[in-house]
């Protein structure tokens, strides 16, 4: 066969389709002896604009491929990887992993690979206009932000991102499975003498992403936020923009995972059924048409969807093949492709909204902080969900229902957990925050949320 | 999958592809082009409690094209080698850069250097990729079983190491044609521990997933990870009921090597990226406190602090014979006596400031431009002895050993950062031991109640193989020579316990 992105069957334009990906994906097959074969595909165009000082200073587009073989002999397994994904590629591959499997010791908690499943329909993710945008595409978009930042004397720095992607899985056992998604994202910080501001937009059409109105939330943004006075730190009644929520979104969540209980760092270990936060619900939705659904995960068996956290009980857990299978639970579909550091997660988490408008939650602060992002946050103690990280971007001190004033940027070190404990207010409007996640097939919808405390433990000079 | 290295110079169709890319990126109106040829071979292994958890063997092979046209920059990649692919990727970098060129205010300006045809690679003692798998594999299994024979009660204990070689060819429509190859080893082994509400770890020789140096398999056996098993895991168990580390004080706080390394990566290391500090990191990393108005002025630290910038340390892992644009290896001052004067710096930034590139830019592999990465930046041995020398010199305070946590501002300026362990120090002596050790601080302040580093005996080249940056992110691979230090007046514990 000849190689498949330069010349493979085409089902789109960009796209190699899912008959050249299971044209490949059988010959591995077909090449390996080992008892039991799985292999990912995964090819994908990356392009990423990326302005600084109101203009762009780095553009990239890349084709990328990879292919992962995983062979099993009985309690044996081996994985081998490559991005020449081409006949020669993956056969190659598929050997080299089959020849490792022979070697390896056995790994008794080993389950073999899952059976195959039905994989239920979902929302379409792949929008072909965003597949085929251009450099002067991208370039247009980041000229919508720079010029009306350099009108209002600010100057502007981040991105503009498209992506278009394929996974396939198959295995030996008869598994196949096949996706192609898209996404686009903007980023923006609007920069000032003295303050800045922050502002995201993402969605799997490029045509539909809001770039003029990123610009113009950020711009309005760090027009207020200038001179940023000094606030003591403390214990503050909090307003967080949902760019702040998806981080403990996504803290939280990593830990709502079968494997996290049983390695006894996951802050729901033996409390499933128990009340740990405030009144609020998250879910892992693989089907949610505003996220990027995709609906098998990377052992190509069928995402469910999972009520991690239901009006602040915990209610579930994600699992893949090889947790759930120790644990003695249900395979919920949740694995990543395979790796030692994070091999099973939620992927598409959503924070179900309340009823507050922003200007309701801000406007409810007699006293107290309103957050716009949060900076290089870090775990401190992980079972009792307690992170350290900056603001940045616009912090405002809230008086009387209004913000007062900008403030100087705050370290916190505070439970993620406790601080959802204390939830006091729910944006009724829901953010798909990307955060360069849609390229690791992941997804977050998040309101803004107003909380009781949040501990700033320090404060830094600007 | 995995053979000996190949020769640096074994680029031979790929470097006629890459003066294709090249002479297409002419053609189409670049005014400079480059073009890298990546290899890299990865092996990673970890072993999870006793049994062999993941054995992934990585071959990756691509090359992107870097262009300068109509004065703005661009870039494409593919892992497609052919010559159709070579001439469309060239053509795609020349169409971004015009496009690029949309919002231009300031053409791109390179720093000169001399174009060199070269070849180099890595020294190393024992090919990790010409051993056998099984003995690489037998260390982690007796390390890991070393450590639950000790304490049976662990709940996780891991063994981990990655083999990784990089080849790589570097054209450039200037004339260079320079060929590298780089071997790296690293490891790790930890030991986790639960109970009573609590969750613990110990990792060594350092954390962050593995310890790592650009040797061979020599470095693996150089920590003797199977007779430091049985501690570790002591120290794990016994964190759980250790005396929480003391409330929101000041107090003095000496730092083992391995986190004093990451406190010049994440304090020295990543403001003196002149990227951030012209602003072109602002929206993602940050930016930095360290303008260039500051260069020669501004007091970073006491006298007792100088660091350097040196891409010829041996075994570091910012060490190399050219860097991703083709100027040669350097050293030079970042800190010196505590003052500020040297940045890292890449063609186009050097220009900036009417200076010469002292080659720091690096790239994750093929798909990936070219960053200012750190090379090896590393806090210079000081006179204060061993470890033990310093501890005795210490009327009271705390030491902490290995990181657990590491966070700083955009500027970085306020940091706050934890350790696995710490020790109270007592009359010149270590005592109580201490768990979820926290230590906070401003950049500039903290550095200048540095009062002692310890002697060379003590300092090490560290490696930090996991340095993120830029967008789409990349995964650096930095060096960092550092010995124990000391600090005064040190604000710690902020934690509510």
């Amino acid at each position: 066969m000849s190689n498949l992105l330069a010349e493979g069957e085409r089902a789109s334009v960009v796209l190699a389709g899912e008959g050249a990906l299971r044209a490949l994906a059988d010959a591995a097959l077909a090449a390996s002896d080992a008892e039991e074969t799985e292999v990912f595909l995964r090819t994908r165009t990356y392009a990423l604009t990326r302005f600084a000082n109101a203009q762009i200073h780095q553009n990239v587009v890349s084709r990328e491929a990879r292919a992962r073989v995983r062979a099993v002999r009985g309690k044996r397994v081996a994985l081998s990887s490559t991005d020449r994904v081409d006949r020669d590629g993956l056969e190659r591959a598929a050997r080299s992993a089959g020849e490792l499997a022979e070697r390896v010791p056995e790994n008794p908690r080993f389950a073999g690979l899952p059976e195959p499943r039905a994989i239920p329909s979902a929302p379409a993710a792949y929008v072909e206009r965003t597949a085929v945008a251009t450099p002067l595409d991208r370039a247009k978009a980041a000229q919508r932000i720079c010029d009306p930042a350099r009108a209002k004397k600010l100057s502007a720095a981040g991105f503009v991102a498209t992506l278009v992607e394929e996974v396939a899985v198959a295995s030996s056992k008869g598994t196949w499975a096949y996706w192609p998604r898209t996404g686009s994202e903007v980023q923006v910080v609007a920069i000032g003498d003295d303050g800045t501001a922050y502002a995201d937009r993402a969605h799997a059409d490029f045509a539909a992403l809001d770039v003029a109105g990123a610009a113009d939330e950020a711009i309005a943004k760090c027009l207020i936020a200038q001179k940023p006075r000094d606030l003591a730190p403390g214990d503050y009644e909090v307003v967080l923009a949902p760019y702040a929520v998806s981080d403990i979104v996504g803290f939280l969540s990593n830990q709502l995972t079968g494997l996290a209980v049983e390695e006894g760092r996951s802050w729901v270990g033996g409390k499933i059924g128990e009340r740990v936060t405030g009144p609020v619900t998250l879910v892992d939705d693989a089907f949610d048409p505003e996220g990027y659904p995709q609906p098998f995960d990377y052992e190509g068996q069928p995402t469910e969807r999972v009520t991690l956290i239901e009006d602040g009980v915990a209610r579930g857990l994600v699992y893949d093949s090889q947790t759930a299978h120790r644990m003695n639970a249900r395979n919920t579909g949740h694995a990543l492709p395979a790796n030692p550091f994070l091999p099973v997660a939620p992927m598409h988490v959503r924070l179900e909204p309340g009823d507050k408008s922003r200007q309701e939650l801000v406007g409810a602060v007699k006293r107290g902080v309103l957050v716009t992002r949060f900076h290089y946050t870090r775990w401190v103690h992980q079972l009792r969900t307690i992170v350290t990280g900056m603001t940045r971007d616009g912090t405002f001190l809230i008086e009387n229902g209004e913000l007062a004033h900008p403030v100087k940027n705050f370290r916190f070190t505070q439970s993620y957990a406790d601080a959802l404990g204390g939830t006091l207010g729910i944006g009724r409007d829901l953010s798909l925050v990307d955060e360069l996640l849609a390229i690791a097939g992941m997804s977050r919808r998040v309101p803004a949320l107003r909380l009781a405390r949040f501990a700033f433990t320090g404060a830094t000079r600007y | 999958m995995h053979s000996a290295a190949p020769a640096t110079g074994a680029f031979g169709s790929e470097r006629n592809l890459g003066r294709r890319a090249l002479d297409t990126a002419r053609t189409r109106g670049a005014s400079y082009a480059d073009v890298r040829f990546v290899r890299r071979e990865v092996e990673d292994a970890q072993v999870k409690n006793g049994a062999l958890e993941n054995v992934d063997r990585v071959d990756s092979l691509g090359f992107g094209v870097r262009a300068i046209a109509d004065g703005a920059w661009g870039f494409a990649a593919s892992p497609v080698v052919t010559g159709a692919e070579a001439d469309r990727v060239a053509a795609l970098a020349v169409e971004v850069a015009r496009a690029s060129a949309l919002t231009k205010r300031d053409a791109a300006r390179l720093a000169p250097v001399k174009p060199v045809t070269a070849t180099w690679r890595s020294p190393v003692a024992k090919d990790p990729f010409a051993m056998s798998f099984d003995d690489r594999l037998a260390l982690l299994l007796r390390a890991d079983a070393a450590m639950r024979a000790q304490q049976p009660k662990l709940r996780t204990t891991r063994a981990a190491y990655e083999i990784w070689r990089e080849s790589k060819l570097f054209l450039s429509s200037e004339g260079a044609d320079i060929a590298q190859t780089i071997t790296e080893t690293g490891c790790s082994i930890s030991a986790e521990s639960v109970g009573d509400g609590e969750q613990q770890v110990r990792s060594y020789p350092a954390s962050g997933g593995r310890s790592q140096g650009q040797f061979g398999w020599e470095f693996a056996e150089r920590w003797d990870l199977v007779g430091n098993a049985p501690r570790i895991a002591d120290e794990a168990m016994a964190l759980l009921t250790a005396t929480p580390c003391p409330q929101d004080l000041r107090t003095t706080v000496i730092l083992s090597g391995n986190q004093t390394m990451l406190q010049v990566h994440e304090s020295c290391g990543h403001p003196i990226e002149l990227d951030r500090a012209l602003g072109t990191e602002a929206a993602f990393a940050g930016t930095s406190f360290l303008t260039p108005d500051t260069l020669g002025s501004l007091r970073y630290g006491s006298e007792a602090v100088s660091m350097r910038i040196d891409s010829t340390t041996p075994g570091g892992l910012g060490t190399f014979a050219y860097d991703d644009e083709g100027v040669p290896a350097s050293e030079g001052w970042a800190v010196k006596d505590g003052l500020f004067v040297g940045y890292l710096m890449s063609r186009e930034t050097a220009a900036a400031l009417g200076k010469a590139s002292n080659g720091t830019m690096r790239a994750d592999g093929w798909a990936r431009l070219p960053l200012i990465r750190m090379t090896n930046v590393s806090l210079m041995p000081g006179a204060a002895g061993t470890l033990a020398d310093l501890v005795a010199d210490t009327d009271e305070g705390i030491y902490m050993d290995t990181n657990r946590s590491w966070s700083i501002d955009d500027r970085r300026f306020n940091f706050q950062f934890g350790t696995q362990i710490g020790w109270l120090i007592k009359g010149g002596k270590l005592t109580e031991m201490v768990r979820n050790p926290t230590y906070t601080g401003i950049t500039p302040e903290f550095w200048g109640s540095c009062d002692a580093v310890c002697s060379d005996s003590e300092w090490f080249i560290w490696g930090t193989p996991n340095c993120g940056k830029g967008q789409p992110s990349q995964v650096g691979h930095t060096g960092h020579g550092a010995a124990p230090a000391r600090f005064r007046n040190v604000r710690v514990g902020v934690i509510r316990a």
